[in-house]
């Protein structure tokens, strides 16, 4: 039967090919966006793996140090000797920059420490490419250094040039010698013993890869190994999952939207399918009468809306592929996140994943369809084919949408499922879901509390918002569910930025602010010069000089790394933003305060005793308190200055903050420091306002994308109002004849359309406001402390609420007056005399 | 009341009617029959100024119908016209009363006692708070009778009026359009097929291609 019905699709989309045509690019664009991100996601994370898995090569055992610090190099010798141990080859890993000169900018890169006799049957992609003619010593030659070819890219210098590292005794100056085939991230290659000298480490080692002679049981050989406490067995998939959890919240949020993206389509489709049912009500009349059961009528419109999403599944993935094609060519693997910095990942095919998108393009557009083929379904043929549709007038059940809405708070109540706010995230769809199935409930009681109007425009307009229930909601249905996503985007958005406009008060007290270096991991080698503080704050206009250090404390092989804060901390309530109450300290105990992100990371609360692994020296802390920090997404643990130097002896700095005189200028005082710091330390300097003012900008401009999000959404919405007016205008021509021969003039007509759905959206609006707000709370209390570990207290910002409701009811009203146009045509007049 | 003078019609140049005159008094009840396709409908349409014409005039209490605006013609048949349709064409969200002052409401002047005689007088007293879809075919005319007289119009045009009836209720159906429409002092224009519901008019025309005979 198929093969006879479907040249009747085919001819309604030759018909209405431009209509068509947008639902077809509303589920390519939705498959387009999920399949690119999946695609950039997972190339990105090939890219990374196979870097990390060339870099660590294939060894039976890695044992790794368990901090960055590394671990007694005694241990390899003691490994050298195992009569079961083949191949012992020891690794030196160090976070630093690297410059062309003085005038150069620096460029962050690792530096790989390696003995280049042990490393070629292990992880041969580590091992220099000799060039020809050279002597086999020059691989452990102190002067000569190795890049791979992003750091190639990046410091575009050639084999023989000179190239500077930095370490914290000053920039060491090493000849390029070649390359190494490593991918992934910026990596220099050097001689153990070399980097071991150089950069502060020696008799340190990051790791020792292992090759155990044929035959050793791993397992057994392992058992019987001591090793010491800062030591650990390690895989090449822990380094993997760290990358992978650095930007997973990041990863999922973006999936998330791309779903987001698949959902509008299928409201679109929605949109598209209602309009098209409606128009050939009269065609599935027919249909029935000649004796198509109603089964086969959804099913008719079902299939080629099946279609009709294949088609624009394979239009999105191929334009998913172009897309992620062109963002990892231009903003790199992490589409300008920061968490890949460095890698330029060619694309890798997931088939199915992206077969999922394709079938996820399908569901979304059958999805859409549903209630359009219900409709259909539905029609009784010998009233529609009499132009005497079905009334809508009965009350819809409540129970779905009161359960839907039950079950979104409930989730919303769920811990975090592997890390992520999955459970919230269905909440929020059960809300959305709910508010929506609720909308005819909410027309109702709206209605009511309005009395009946005496004019006759009010009445007529009144009593079809009451009379047409189901289709006010397929009406509205889109608006409820973009100004919901719309207002819940504006809170979380407001609430997050109010909060971090409050943080940096408190967190930049001083006036300006000097850094050695942006990146943590590279803190130990990107220090500041001995005596630096101590010169800043004997300038003139420099009343005061606070320093801290900052260092990587590893807690789990699985996370990044927490951000260890050493700073002057007399008086800890007033300079940090606790949350919470400040325990007393305890005598003869450590304190330290941790940030938000790391108490929820390590289910750590204030009054716990923790375990700092400082190097060569772990260390119990009492946490005294918890603090507000919207830096450090994985964590950062406060100390006090003395207390870390008694406890390490570490006396480095890395940053400053500087309280200047009244008049001084801090343009000036930043030159000035950044000559006293000289060439040979590079250092950022930035006073509070300059710090403020580019947060903000970065805050605003991560979030711009959720701005375009919300227009694009009320867009979709408007859309489906538009649809589905012009859907109902369609089927109600000759009500409209009616009122024209009733002496309507054609304005009054379009007036009429225009207040019914004004009333229609009004309740929308109340219903989307509601839900917004519920659906904030959602992402503020839940999602945000689930993904990123901070909490914020919930701003509604009135008036914005205000003129995007009151901007949504002009637009809706502007569409529907719009799409009235065809209530007062001619063919409206002359429909009184069709007889079906 | 009426006065039509050398109406002509067309649609993409093809003709429907030509040079039509015709005149009604007030209070005449006039039928109007044709084969289907005359242009009946049409006419009827370009009286009300609902559609145009291609040449001639149509004068409504000596107002050039097809020269007014928009917005006068649809003053002039809220203030002078009622409307009676083969299928009733009542509006499902209204009660039944509603649908019966909608006219008075669209001018502005809500009469409950004004609709309370027309029900009476087309014998649905007690039915006014009734939905539409709660009342028989007959019913339905009757409630679509009494709102296009419930205004006082000058002119009722009537398209068909029992052609969704039985006979029986065809039958009262007219006796009742014919007694109403004099008890209010109105002419009519009848459109039918039925030969029987033209024998009560006071006169017969017959429309064709060519004009109006008879």
């Amino acid at each position: 039967m198929w093969r006879h019905l479907l040249p009747l699709t085919m001819a309604e989309w030759r018909h209405h090919p431009w209509r068509h045509a947008v639902a077809l690019l509303a589920v390519a664009l939705g498959v387009a966006l999920a399949s690119s991100v999946q695609l950039i996601n997972h190339s990105a994370m090939a890219e990374f793996s196979q870097a990390v898995r060339a870099a660590n090569g294939e060894p039976d055992v890695t044992l790794s140090a368990t901090q960055r610090e590394g671990f007694d190099d005694a241990l390899f010798a003691v490994l050298a000797r195992d009569a079961q141990v083949a191949v012992a080859s020891p690794v030196l890993e160090i976070d630093s920059h690297a410059r062309r000169g003085d005038t150069e900018p620096r460029v962050p890169l690792r530096i790989t420490g390696i003995d280049a006799l042990r490393i070629a049957s292990i992880a041969p992609a580590l091992l220099p490419h000799l060039p020809e003619g050279s002597k086999p010593t020059t691989l452990i030659d102190p002067d000569r250094v190795w890049l791979n070819p992003a750091a190639q890219a990046r410091l575009q210098v050639e084999p023989g040039q000179t190239l500077w590292l930095q370490s914290a005794e000053g920039w060491q100056a090493m000849q390029v010698a070649g390359r190494v085939a490593t991918g992934g991230a910026p990596l220099a290659v050097l001689d153990i013993a070399a980097a071991q000298a150089r950069f502060g480490r020696a008799g340190r080692l990051s790791r020792i890869d292992l090759r155990l002679v044929t035959g050793v049981d791993r397992e057994a050989w392992l058992r019987r190994q001591v090793l010491p406490p800062d030591v650990r067995v390690s895989t090449a998939e822990e380094t993997a999952q760290r990358i992978s959890n650095l930007s997973l919240a990041y990863r999922v949020n973006l999936g998330v939207l791309a779903l987001v993206a698949l959902l509008v389509g299928g409201f679109l489709v929605y949109s598209v399918l209602a309009l098209s049912v409606a128009q050939r009500t009269p065609a599935f009349a027919l249909l029935g009468v000649l004796g198509l059961p109603a089964r086969e009528r959804r099913a008719l419109v079902l299939v080629e809306t099946a279609l009709l999403g294949l088609v624009g599944s394979a239009l999105g993935l191929a334009l998913g592929a172009a897309m992620a094609w062109a963002a990892l060519q231009v903003l790199g693997g992490d589409l300008g996140g920061g968490y890949f910095p460095g890698v330029a990942p060619v694309l890798r095919w997931p088939w199915g994943l992206l077969a999922a998108c394709g079938l996820l393009g399908v569901l979304a557009a059958v999805a859409g369809a549903w209630w359009p083929a219900r409709a259909a379904e539905r029609l009784a043929p010998a009233l529609a084919l009499k132009g005497m549709g079905h009334t809508d007038n009965t009350p819809p059940p409540t129970w779905p949408g009161l359960l839907a809405l039950a079950g979104g708070v409930g989730l919303a109540l769920l811990p975090p499922i592997a890390g992520l706010p999955l459970a919230a995230y269905g909440a929020v769809a059960l809300l959305l879901a709910g508010g929506v199935a609720l909308v005819p409930v909410a027309v109702q009681a709206l209605l009511r509390s309005v009395g009946t109007p005496s004019g006759a425009l009010p009445l007529l307009a009144l009593r079809r918002a009451h009379h047409a229930r189901q289709t006010a909601s397929a009406t509205v249905a889109g608006v409820v569910a973009s100004l919901a996503l719309s207002v819940a985007l504006t809170v979380m958005v407001a609430s997050f930025r109010d909060a971090v406009t409050v943080w940096l008060d408190s967190a930049l007290p001083a006036d300006l602010y000097v850094r050695s270096t942006l990146s943590t991991g590279a803190a130990d080698q990107a220090v500041l010069p001995p005596g630096f503080a101590a010169s800043a704050a004997a300038l003139p206009g420099v009343l005061r000089v606070q320093a801290a250090r900052q260092r990587p404390l590893q807690f789990d092989a699985r996370r990044p790394a927490v951000a260890l804060v050493a700073r002057p901390l007399p008086d800890p309530a007033a300079a940090l933003p606790l949350i919470g109450p400040l325990l007393a300290a305890r005598p003869g105990e450590l304190s330290v305060y941790i940030s938000e992100p790391a108490a929820a990371l390590y289910q750590w609360q204030a009054g716990d005793l923790i375990v700092l692994p400082l190097p060569g020296n772990p260390q119990k802390a009492r946490v005294r308190g918890v603090w507000r920090d919207y830096a450090r997404q994985f964590g950062a643990i406060a100390i006090d200055a003395a207390d870390y130097q008694r406890l390490t002896g570490d006396t480095a700095l890395n940053d400053l903050a500087l309280w200047l005189a009244p008049g001084a200028a801090p343009a000036e005082l930043s030159s000035t420091l950044r000559r006293l710091a000289g060439d040979a330390t590079p250092i950022d300097t930035a006073s509070t306002s300059e710090l403020r003012r580019l947060s903000l900008a970065i805050f605003d401009r991560s979030f711009a994308v959720t701005r375009y999000l919300q227009a694009v959404a009320i867009g979709v919405g408007l859309v489906g109002v538009a649809a589905s007016l012009s859907a109902q205008v369609l089927s109600r021509r000759k009500e409209f004849g009616l009122l024209a021969h009733l002496g309507l003039t054609r304005r009054q007509v379009i007036g009429l359309v225009t207040l019914e759905t004004l009333a229609w959206l009004s309740a929308g609006c109340a219903v989307g406001l509601a839900l917004g707000l519920a659906i904030a709370a959602v992402l503020v209390f839940v999602v945000n402390p689930q993904s990123f570990h901070w909490t914020m207290p919930l701003q509604v910002p009135g008036w914005p609420l205000a003129l995007l409701t009151l901007a949504v009811l002009v637009a809706g009203a502007a569409t529907a007056a719009f799409s009235a146009r065809q209530a007062a045509s001619r063919h409206a007049v002359l429909a009184v005399k069709e007889d079906w | 009341m009426l006065h039509i003078e050398g109406l002509s019609k067309s649609y993409d140049r093809t003709p429907v009617f030509h040079d039509v005159s015709l005149v009604l008094a007030a209070g005449e009840f006039v039928a109007m029959l044709g084969e289907s396709g005359v242009g009946k409908s049409t006419l009827l349409n370009c009286i009300a100024g609902l559609d145009e014409a291609d040449s001639g005039t149509v004068l409504l209490d000596g107002q050039p119908v097809l020269q007014l605006g928009e917005p006068q013609r649809a003053r002039l048949r809220r203030e002078k016209l009622g409307f009676v349709f083969q299928a009733f064409h009542l509006l499902p969200q209204l009660t039944v009363a509603q649908n019966i002052e909608l006219p008075l409401r669209l001018l502005g002047r809500p009469d409950a006692q004004r609709t309370r005689e027309l029900l009476a007088a087309v014998g649905l007293e007690g039915l006014g708070a009734r939905s539409p879809a709660q009342l028989s075919g007959g019913q339905l005319q009757r409630v679509a009778l009494a709102r296009a007289l419930v205004h006082r119009p000058r002119l009722i045009l009537a398209d068909e009026p029992t052609g969704n009836l039985d006979p029986a209720t065809a039958e009262r159906m007219l006796d009742l359009l014919q007694a109403q429409v004099k008890a209010e002092g109105a002419a009519c224009l009848l459109v039918t097929h039925s030969a029987a519901a033209a024998a009560r008019a006071d006169r017969r025309v017959r429309l064709t291609a060519t004009g109006i005979t008879g």
